[in-house]
């Protein structure tokens, strides 16, 4: 996640987080919020390591929301949803994949530094391009 | 002229000397270093010196044919009186040099480990200055090569001819003798491409590429000291003059040397781009000044104006008095002096025998003339003469001097703004709300949802949501723009509405905050009308409230007033969830924002209110960033719904349209 290199393929280590959408009058909702996006100004956000880094991630969570009940937390970016990448994504392109009416589940793929660590001192070596 | 000629000469060779002693300076550091950076800079130190020792020795050898010429001629037949005119000089600079790559989508995919770096710079020659541009590093990652640096001329002649070169290296191999054996053998046991392969023998030895060259000037007499370590290559050349100068940028075009077997090889798309401007002296500088009459042609001839003219750029400016021109007091008159100017001498006046300067100018088709005089003929000739180097000047400098173009000299180093992270509203509203807070807020909220939903179905409700539902007219004023009493602000938080009229005390509530609407608006556009109840007094209610009620009446559910509360409260840094009754109670104690929730346990909210509001007057600033925090910011899921795409789609024009945000979505 730390050398993130346009055009270059990336390895990370993603966590798979299903969230089925809460459903609220006629709006279904997940319960947390994103920031980010290629159109968004990497360097504020407060989540990234890499300040050039313009992913979409997850800056807060609702509590006893969808969200928080799958165990996504504050700071994890999202990889992919339903199988869509969300690596280089605009902010509303993001926000709009997320929040189709016709989908009760979005199952995410995330990232989050905390996982990095663990799988690195559990290996030994990371092998990373 | 011998003398001067002398002193040329030793000046050129002070600069040599200077010269060889940086260069000697720039190969001991390039051995002695070991960080790559570092051996980059020194090579690149090393590769201008060389440059400008070469050019100086060849001015001296210029210098020196000349002389021998000069001699040569003066024995011959006396030629006549030289080519007297010399264009003025001026000042030439190069700035915003962009030189687009192009990179093939291939070279993305193919060798994932490897990312060919090259460092670059160029290398900037008018005259005899030569200048450096910093040096950039570049990879697959970039799609142009930018230096940011301006670089001016000062001496240039309007025929001036600039030689801009692009030296690259190769910066990922290790060039000490010792190790490339063992790379090469670590890069050989991962099978190399063909390409690959052919890159590191060209690494290795210089190969084909041709050396440092300094397009034709005279071969090198003294021997290139051959360092271990990076060297440049040249990538690529052209020259400017001239009639590339123009006061906005330009695509030049590029000769490319080298092919795609050198090491230093980069992918250019072949043109170049920048921002050439010329400031002849002629435009800078007073030209000519003196004292003068003037007079205006068809008017009294005895109407003479004694003024103190200046000639510089395209103009005669003629001040009343010579100080003024030190006290940039504006000229009396101007007159212009430009391409379509004439000038002539009248005939000689018969009083005073001086002939007269006749300057004709056509200004919107009428022809004006103005005529000058001087006190002798000296001084009428001068005139004349400053006249006549001018138009030549002009005719010489083109289009330089339409217009002064503007050179911004290159400041003094200034350390690069640190004001990105620290300037981050985002950054402070961050550290200044903890989760806790937010989520204390939207747990209040909810349970007073909940409680609300509970007693609406039991019947009963709190007084304040009486408003709700009787005042329909009352209640009526929300995030539309409330233009009517917000000075231009858009979404007006709709609590200021729940209010009932009914209990008295709470009407001046209700008016205080109309009033202080337009008082304590923190320039925030988003709806800033927080009422600071303890700067006011308790004025009557029934004018204010018309105002409040002059917008159109219509019922709103209630968890868009108050999810709309919420992310106002939020986006304002206001972590207070007010209670209305708190304020009913003890205005003075509450600073801010107060909200529609229902009395139970005040006392408990109003100390955490408190001291939340303190801490919201310093996050109040942040006002910009509320927008930032824009659109559903509502913390929970349950009581409140998205807004209305209307409404959402005017905060997010607002939110996005401030480039400083990080726009968050709520989802």
């Amino acid at each position: 996640m730390s050398n993130f290199i346009p055009g270059q393929p990336l390895i990370a280590v993603v966590l798979r987080i299903e969230i089925k959408k809460l459903r609220q009058g006629d709006n279904l909702i997940l319960g947390f919020s994103i920031g980010g996006g290629i159109d968004q100004d990497p360097g504020q956000n407060p989540f990234s390591d890499d300040k050039t880094d313009k992913g979409i991630y997850v800056t807060r969570i609702t509590p006893g929301g969808p969200a928080e009940e799958a165990d996504l937390r504050m700071g994890d970016k999202i990889m992919q949803v339903n199988g869509y990448d969300m690596t280089m994504m605009t902010h509303d392109q993001a926000r709009k994949r997320l929040t189709k009416k016709n989908e009760d589940v979005v199952r995410l793929l995330v990232t989050r530094k905390s996982l990095e660590e663990a799988v690195k001192h559990s290996m030994g070596s990371y092998p990373r391009q | 002229m011998n003398n001067s000629k002398n002193q040329m000469d030793s000046d050129i060779q002070k600069k040599i000397d200077h010269e060889i002693r940086m260069r000697d300076g720039a190969c001991k550091l390039l051995a002695a270093c070991s960080q790559k950076d570092q051996a980059l800079e020194a090579a690149k130190s090393l590769q201008t010196c060389s440059t400008r020792i070469m050019a100086y020795m060849s001015e001296l050898q210029r210098m020196k044919e000349a002389q021998v010429m000069q001699k040569v001629t003066r024995r011959s037949s006396d030629a006549g009186p030289m080519d007297d005119r010399l264009p003025c000089k001026g000042k030439v600079a190069i700035s915003d040099l962009r030189i687009p790559l192009m990179w093939k989508d291939t070279e993305y995919f193919k060798n994932k480990g490897e990312l060919h770096r090259c460092a670059v710079f160029c290398l900037l020659q008018l005259g005899g200055e030569i200048f450096d541009t910093d040096m950039v590093i570049v990879d697959r990652t970039l799609t142009d090569i930018c230096f940011d640096n301006t670089i001016v001329f000062n001496e240039a002649s309007p025929g001036f001819e600039m030689r801009v070169e692009l030296y690259s290296c190769c910066s990922e191999d290790d060039y000490s003798a010792g190790s490339t054996p063992r790379k090469l053998a670590s890069k050989l046991s991962s099978s190399l491409g063909r390409s690959a392969g052919k890159k590191f023998r060209a690494a290795m030895e210089p190969g084909p590429c041709s050396p440092v060259s300094n397009g034709g000037a005279t071969p090198l007499l003294l021997p290139v000291p051959s360092v271990p370590g990076p060297k440049y290559h040249l990538l690529a050349h052209t020259t400017m003059s001239l009639s590339h100068v123009q006061d906005s940028f330009r695509t030049h075009d590029l000769t490319i040397s080298g092919n795609e077997e050198c090491s230093y090889w980069l992918p250019l798309y072949g043109s170049m781009c920048c921002r050439l401007a010329a400031q002849p002296r002629c435009m800078t500088q007073q030209m000519m000044s003196g004292c003068l009459k003037v007079k205006q042609l068809g008017g009294d001839p005895q109407s003479w104006t004694k003024v103190y003219a200046v000639l510089k750029g395209t103009s005669l400016f003629c001040y009343h008095r010579q100080e003024d021109v030190e006290a940039n007091v504006e000229p009396a008159f101007t007159i212009a002096i430009n391409k379509e100017t004439r000038i002539r001498a009248s005939e000689k006046d018969p009083q005073s025998k001086v002939q007269n300067i006749c300057i004709s100018n056509q200004y919107g088709g009428e022809e004006v003339t103005h005529t000058l005089t001087t006190d002798s003929r000296e001084d009428t000739h001068r005139w004349m003469e400053a006249f006549w180097q001018h138009f030549y000047d002009m005719s010489q400098w083109k289009q330089c001097c339409d217009d002064l173009m503007k050179i911004e000299l290159p400041s003094p180093r200034k350390p690069a703004p640190l004001t990105p992270k620290q300037g981050s509203l985002y950054h402070e509203m961050v550290i200044e709300s903890s989760d806790d807070l937010s989520s204390t807020v939207s747990d209040i909220l909810a349970r007073r949802m909940q409680e609300l939903e509970l007693r609406s179905q039991l019947g009963t409700s709190p007084t304040w949501m009486s408003l709700f539902e009787e005042n329909n007219p009352k209640s009526a004023c929300r995030p539309r723009p409330c233009t009517s009493r917000l000075s231009g602000h858009s979404p007006c938080t709709p609590h200021r509405l729940p209010r009932s009229p009914a209990s008295p005390h709470r009407c001046p509530q209700l008016s205080l905050l109309s009033s202080d609407a337009s008082l304590t608006s923190d320039s925030d556009s988003h709806c800033s009308t927080s009422p600071c109840f303890h700067r006011h007094g308790w004025p009557e209610p029934s004018p204010n409230f018309s105002l409040l009620s002059s917008s159109p009446s219509r019922l709103r559910p209630r968890t868009l007033s108050l999810d709309a509360k919420l992310s106002t409260l939020q986006g304002r840094g206001y972590r207070g969830g007010g209670t209305l009754q708190c304020l009913c109670q003890s205005p003075p104690s509450l600073l801010h924002g107060p909200l529609p929730v229902s009395s139970r346990s005040p006392r408990s909210q109003r100390s955490t209110q408190t001291t939340l509001s303190c801490s919201s007057s310093t996050s109040s600033n942040s006002s910009s960033n509320s927008e930032g925090r824009h659109s559903p910011e509502s913390s929970d899921g349950a009581p409140f719904s998205r807004p209305s795409p209307a409404r959402r789609s005017l905060r997010n024009l607002r939110a996005r349209l401030d480039p400083r945000n990080w726009l968050q979505s709520q989802v």
